[in-house]
């Protein structure tokens, strides 16, 4: 009986944690989504509305008049200029950080744990702390405010995660698979190429993704390296808005909703690489 | 693709095939190789170079020994900004660590919509930083507009101006950071507790373990070496955090949100005085290399 009892008690129990680990998660999910969506709101508001006490999420009066203005101060070229640059950074970073993650796995060579050890402890060192004497030295060496200066700099950022996460992958493919397309007639790098290469596809995609995330984002190094108005990135561009527009609220949300639409797409189709890349990374070590 | 292939077919013929891997291999590595060393390792160099000379507006006037680092030290301002990237670095593990520990366990309760709940989660840090300041700042305006201020509006409360108020603004620039990031380490826990073995805890029950001992017992001692990655990594980006406090506090006011790394950007890339802000760089560079020779010493002590 009492056996019974406390069996029920326990269900009791495990429905209330149920009902309450829902609703906490829902407030959670609330707290990350709705500053977006407030801005998404704000972004397709009329000024008058935007002020408006009490204030209301879905707009009476849907327009876009915010999103015309900031097209007519030519944001567009900024949105270009950040695919630009990011393009450029990962699809390097990438193709880089694949041949070395190979040579890792599958050639002796001299100096191969402390190279890796480089890549690895690249990939702690944060670039802000180093921003400033690279800004010195771009000066010096007539890269500062270069159309190359911010796809040289994201790219090795990227690479040491390249080199980590395809590593871990072609580590876990046998060699064997090799060696069979090598009787098939395969020289090594085709083999390499038509046999190991579409397996890695998992690597790739997160390596790539975590490039575009970091690079298409980031704010300090496109500041503090591009001082021409035409080279701007959308961050960049978005920040001097502000400080000509600063009460502009609707055109500085359209803004924010423009530089946010790709990176969250991006993540939301690819999620799953990237949150297996990070865990998969941390699990093994 | 075509120079590798034709290189590997004259390698295979060669007659010493061991030195003929080691070239190709060290063909493959250096590339990357060398854009690292380049953009990481030299800056470095060229950063205790230029903090030991005096750079005011990118001119040279010359070597001047430790007079940037003797300046830097004897500045009280300098001292207070180590002590604010403290507070700034242990109050966001401080606030995002025990959500990012709650967050993981609700993932793994809830399933599959534990899955969808991560994903949302992590929503925020797919953003730009100083966009994620900008939005916020637009939040917590206290003026008519500011959701914030509208909110206690409806319970008759007046508007709290957070970035103005020297007491406010740190917590501030804190919980924005920590809205961004925390879900990243929820990432790495949530990986952390799928490995810990389900018969552990169905074990436990039958022992009449409470839920309270059995995260005790069973779920800390062995989450601990993801929670040590979690740790590392978060202290070293919130150490090196400087975009949310550019975007939202500028530093202000009255210098309550200038961390070390926000006096680099003030000196360095605003005064220009560029002798001093790489003394400052060179600084948080050690300190970078110090956080990550001791998590590197724990991490590998915590496997054996």
């Amino acid at each position: 009986m009492s056996g019974c009892w406390a069996a029920e008690g326990n269900d009791a129990v495990k429905i209330a944690a149920r009902i309450l680990t829902a609703l906490a998660a829902l407030a959670a999910a609330i707290v990350a989504i709705g500053p977006i969506a407030w801005a998404v709101s704000t972004s397709l508001k009329r000024n008058n509305e935007i002020f408006l006490v009490p204030p209301s999420l879905i707009p009476t009066t849907v327009t876009f008049d915010h999103y015309a203005r900031l097209f007519h101060e030519g944001v567009h070229w900024n949105f270009l200029n950040s695919a630009l640059y990011t393009f450029a950074a990962v699809s390097s970073a990438v193709v880089l950080g694949t041949l070395a993650g190979y040579a890792f796995v599958r050639f002796e060579f001299r100096a191969k744990s402390a190279m890796l050890l480089l890549f690895m402890a690249s990939m702690a060192i944060p670039g802000y702390a180093l921003l400033l004497p690279t800004q010195v030295l771009f000066v010096q060496i007539g890269l500062f405010n270069t159309p190359v200066a911010l796809p040289i700099l994201y790219a090795a950022h990227i690479v040491p995660f390249a080199v980590w996460m395809t590593r871990a992958h072609f580590a876990s493919v046998p060699i064997e698979l090799e060696h069979a397309a090598a009787v098939d007639g395969y020289t090594r790098f085709e083999a390499a190429w038509r046999v190991v290469l579409p397996g890695a596809k998992p690597a790739l995609i997160a390596a790539s993704a975590f490039g575009f995330l970091y690079a298409w984002n980031d704010y300090i190094t496109s500041t503090t390296m591009i001082d021409s108005p035409d080279m701007r990135t959308l961050p960049v561009a978005l920040i001097f808005f502000q400080g000509f527009h600063g009460r502009d609220w609707g055109a500085l949300m359209a803004g924010a909703v423009i530089a946010t639409l790709p990176p969250v797409v991006l993540f939301l189709c690819f999620r799953r690489y990237l949150i297996g890349g990070f865990s998969e990374g941390s699990v093994k070590g | 693709m075509n120079v590798a292939t034709t290189r590997q077919r004259n390698a295979a013929g060669s007659a010493d095939p061991a030195a003929a891997t080691r070239r190709t291999g060290l063909a493959l590595v250096v590339p990357a190789l060398a854009v690292v060393v380049a953009v990481n390792v030299l800056p470095a160099f060229f950063g205790f170079y230029s903090s030991l000379r005096a750079i005011f507006f990118f001119g040279d006037d010359g070597f001047v020994g430790l007079r940037n680092y003797a300046q830097l030290f004897a500045d009280p301002s300098t001292w207070q900004a180590i002590r604010r990237s403290l507070v700034f670095t242990f109050g966001s593990l401080a606030l995002a660590v025990p959500l990012a520990m709650l967050a993981a366990i609700g993932i793994r309760k809830l399933g599959a919509w534990g899955r969808v709940l991560l994903t949302v989660l992590l929503i925020p840090w797919a953003m730009s930083p100083i966009v994620v300041a900008l939005l916020w700042k637009w939040i917590l305006l206290p003026s008519p507009g500011g959701l914030l201020a509208s909110i206690l509006a409806v319970f008759g409360i007046p508007p709290i101006n957070l970035m103005s108020n020297p007491d406010y603004a740190m917590p501030t620039v804190i919980a924005v950071g920590v809205w961004r990031t925390f879900a990243f380490a929820a990432i790495i826990l949530t990986a952390g507790l799928g490995q810990i073995p389900a018969d552990l805890y169905r074990a436990a029950s039958v022992d009449g373990l409470t839920a309270l001992e059995r995260f005790r017992r069973i779920t800390m001692p062995l989450i601990a070496p993801s929670l040590l990655i979690v740790l590392s990594v978060l202290t070293i980006s919130y150490f090196n955090e400087v975009q949310i406090i550019i975007g939202l506090t500028s530093g202000g006011p009255i210098h309550s949100t200038t961390t070390l790394g926000y006096l680099l950007f003030e000196v360095g890339f605003v005064e220009l005085n560029q002798g001093r802000g790489n003394a400052i760089a060179i600084v948080m560079f050690l300190i970078n290399l110090l956080l990550i020779v001791g998590y590197v010493r724990l991490l590998g002590g915590g496997r054996k």
